[in-house]
């Protein structure tokens, strides 16, 4: 009796040793997610200079990104100072502003690319308000360029590129500003393909 | 008896039948009007005004308890004359709402005015069935190589047992023997193990299992060190790559325009998230509230979302957590890639047409609801790609053209100079 119980409990002990060390072995295997692991030399990864979304403690705010100093602009910025962001910069630039480039296969094209990529999502790849995130009801209320009526008046169809620039730059109602992301020139070259779609080409 | 009993009841059903048929048929003649009411309201009023938010205009639940039937008449096809007219409650309202002008709705007659205040009286249907997509099946990223390393360890925990079972009980048999059973004594435990390792084969093997444990255990880790892949940080504000580019559709490029343009893909600014989240606020998930994530973007600019208005003083930067994270001596260029090598890459990684190419190295992070890093992003990673990617056929790229202008300039014997080749480009030096 006694020498099958002592076999028990050496079986006991060395099943449950290899058992501890299988388990060990395997969840050491497995990579944490939440870390980079192991890392040799991780100075080397870090960026001597500031990226631009580094904490910074050179600044009062702690941010590397700052702006401009008042009175100066970036080489290449164009300023847009003339229409601000009101019914008279609207109408006032709705009048005097047009397109400085030409109309032509390869600015349409482009200008097609970015707003299947900015507007579509809302307008609609023919600008007619249906774009999928109306479809499936996320947004809505978006006029289409054929036959919608403007908030600040008048139809959509009848839009001046001066408008539809001033309104890509600062937004109206639920649409934000696309300044930040579509650079002026490409601004114009959405413009351009908007009044393609307002025709319905 | 029994015949009165069979009319009484099947009178009792009739009825029955026709209270209900006729409660349906009030219901929907009701629920026409307010659907009716809910698709003009999506498409002319919900681009300024919400049910139970402000957002352009006021929060619109309860309107026909703060003005009679009569006025909305007149108010929403044409504010601006009722405005002008010197209606005192339109001058009210309009002054209230910081003077911003409703547009005007010639084209709204009587009925479908009582139609959009249906639909606001009797609110939001309920949702019968969930957004579809959203409880999509998580994609387990676990790499088949891990698998191939859980299931050798097992397997080969399973030999061992099986080797030192029998060992054991050799040496059980053994220690029975020169004992003898009538010993009353137990053994202790630490004896046993004692003896058994002084049998030298069981040591030899027992080293050698350790060897090639610890040897394979050091040789991956080796590998691995500094390779992030599968990195996934948990990030200040939970946004899913699976909802915006997966079922939302939005383009990489909405929000990371810099990779089509500049070395860096860029992480978008809150003011992009608010060019959509101003009038997003999934309060249907949230009881009428906020989103809590969503919050977190008005919390960071110190936007409210009551009044409209940012306070810079209480905004605070977002701080994400890196995740691809090249070593800062490595050059690498998101337009480049993009932009002139998109065809090739497309090619090379085959790639749908419906995909951006951006998954070739990230992954399908259309179905990622934390981003991860899908590639290792390693040296021999890179130069596996650049060694098997043909670029050849590249006739209508501009930067082909270039490189082929200046190669007939050089056979031609033309002067060419560094400037010709790129070499004043900021980013050559300077990055």
């Amino acid at each position: 009796m006694k020498g099958s119980t002592l076999a028990m409990n050496k079986n006991k002990f060395v099943y449950t040793a290899f058992l501890a060390i299988a388990f060990a072995a395997t969840f050491s295997a497995c990579k944490d997610k939440r870390s980079t692991g192991l890392e040799y030399a991780r100075n080397m990864y870090d960026p001597i200079a500031y990226n631009p979304d580094q904490p910074n403690k050179n600044f009062k705010d702690g941010k590397t990104a700052q702006l401009p100093p008042a009175h100066t602009k970036p080489v290449g910025f164009t300023e847009y100072d003339e229409y601000p962001n009101t019914k008279e910069g609207y109408e006032a630039a709705g009048v005097s502003m047009v397109n400085p480039l030409p109309v032509d296969t390869v600015n349409l094209a482009q200008g097609q690319h970015l707003f299947k990529v900015f507007c579509a999502p809302c307008h609609g790849e023919k600008g007619d308000g249906q774009g999928h995130l109306v479809k499936i009801e996320k947004f809505s209320g978006v006029p289409a360029y054929q036959t919608g009526a403007s908030s600040r008046g008048g139809n959509m169809v009848d839009l001046t590129a001066g408008k539809i620039y001033h309104t890509i730059t600062y937004g109206v109602n639920n649409m934000g500003s696309h300044a930040s992301q579509i650079s002026p020139t490409d601004r114009w070259k959405v413009v351009m393909y908007v009044q393609q779609l307002q025709k319905g080409q | 008896m029994r015949d009165i009993s069979v009319i009484l009841k099947s009178v009792w059903k009739s009825l029955f039948v026709f209270s209900a048929i006729s409660v349906i048929a009030v219901s929907t003649v009701n629920a026409q009007d307010a659907k009716e009411g809910r698709t003009l309201f999506k498409a002319k009023c919900s681009s300024c005004h919400a049910l139970d938010a402000k957002l352009i205009g006021p929060a619109l639940t309860g309107v026909s308890d703060r003005h009679d039937e009569a006025w909305l008449l007149k108010w929403i096809p044409n504010s601006a004359g009722l405005i002008a007219s010197g209606d005192a409650a339109a001058v009210k309202v309009f002054n209230e709402n910081n003077k911003v002008a409703m547009t005007s709705f010639p084209e709204l007659d009587e009925t479908k005015v009582k139609d959009i205040l249906q639909y606001i009286k009797e609110g939001e249907p309920k949702a019968a069935t969930p957004p579809g997509g959203a409880v999509a099946a998580k994609d387990e990223s676990t790499s088949g190589l891990s698998i191939a390393g859980i299931v050798a360890i097992v397997v080969l925990a399973i030999v061992i047992l099986v080797i030192l079972g029998r060992a054991s009980k050799l040496l059980e048999r053994l220690i029975l023997l020169k004992q003898g059973i009538e010993i009353e004594e137990d053994v202790p435990l630490k004896v046993g193990v004692r003896k058994m390792f002084k049998n030298k084969k069981f040591v030899m093997f027992f080293i050698l299992c350790l060897i090639i444990a610890l040897g394979s255990w050091g040789w991956m880790g080796m590998w691995n060190t500094g390779v992030h892949t599968g990195y996934q940080p948990v990030q200040p504000i939970k946004f899913s790559h699976e909802l915006h580019a997966g079922i939302n559709q939005i383009d990489c490029q909405y929000c990371h325009n810099g990779a089509f343009k500049s070395k860096n893909a860029t992480i978008p600014s809150l003011n992009v998230c608010m060019n959509c989240h101003k009038a997003v606020q999934a309060r249907d998930k949230y009881d009428g509230e906020i989103s809590p994530e969503i919050k977190k973007i008005y919390n960071a600019l110190g936007y409210d979302p009551e009044t409209q208005k940012y306070d810079e003083g209480k905004a605070k930067p977002m701080e994400w957590v890196r995740v691809h994270n090249l070593p800062d001596f490595a050059y690498f260029n998101h337009s480049q890639h993009v932009v002139v090598a998109e065809d090739a890459i497309r090619k090379a990684k085959g790639l749908q047409p419906t995909e951006p190419v951006c998954f070739a190295c990230h992954g399908p992070v259309n179905t990622m609801e934390e981003i991860y890093q899908y590639s290792p992003l390693t040296m021999k990673w890179c130069i596996n790609c650049h060694k098997e990617t043909d670029i050849s056929g590249q006739k209508n790229n501009a930067f082909y053209a270039k490189v082929i202008e200046a190669h007939e300039k050089i056979k031609k014997g033309e002067k060419i100079t560094p400037a010709l080749l790129g070499g004043l480009e900021c980013g050559k030096c300077h990055y």
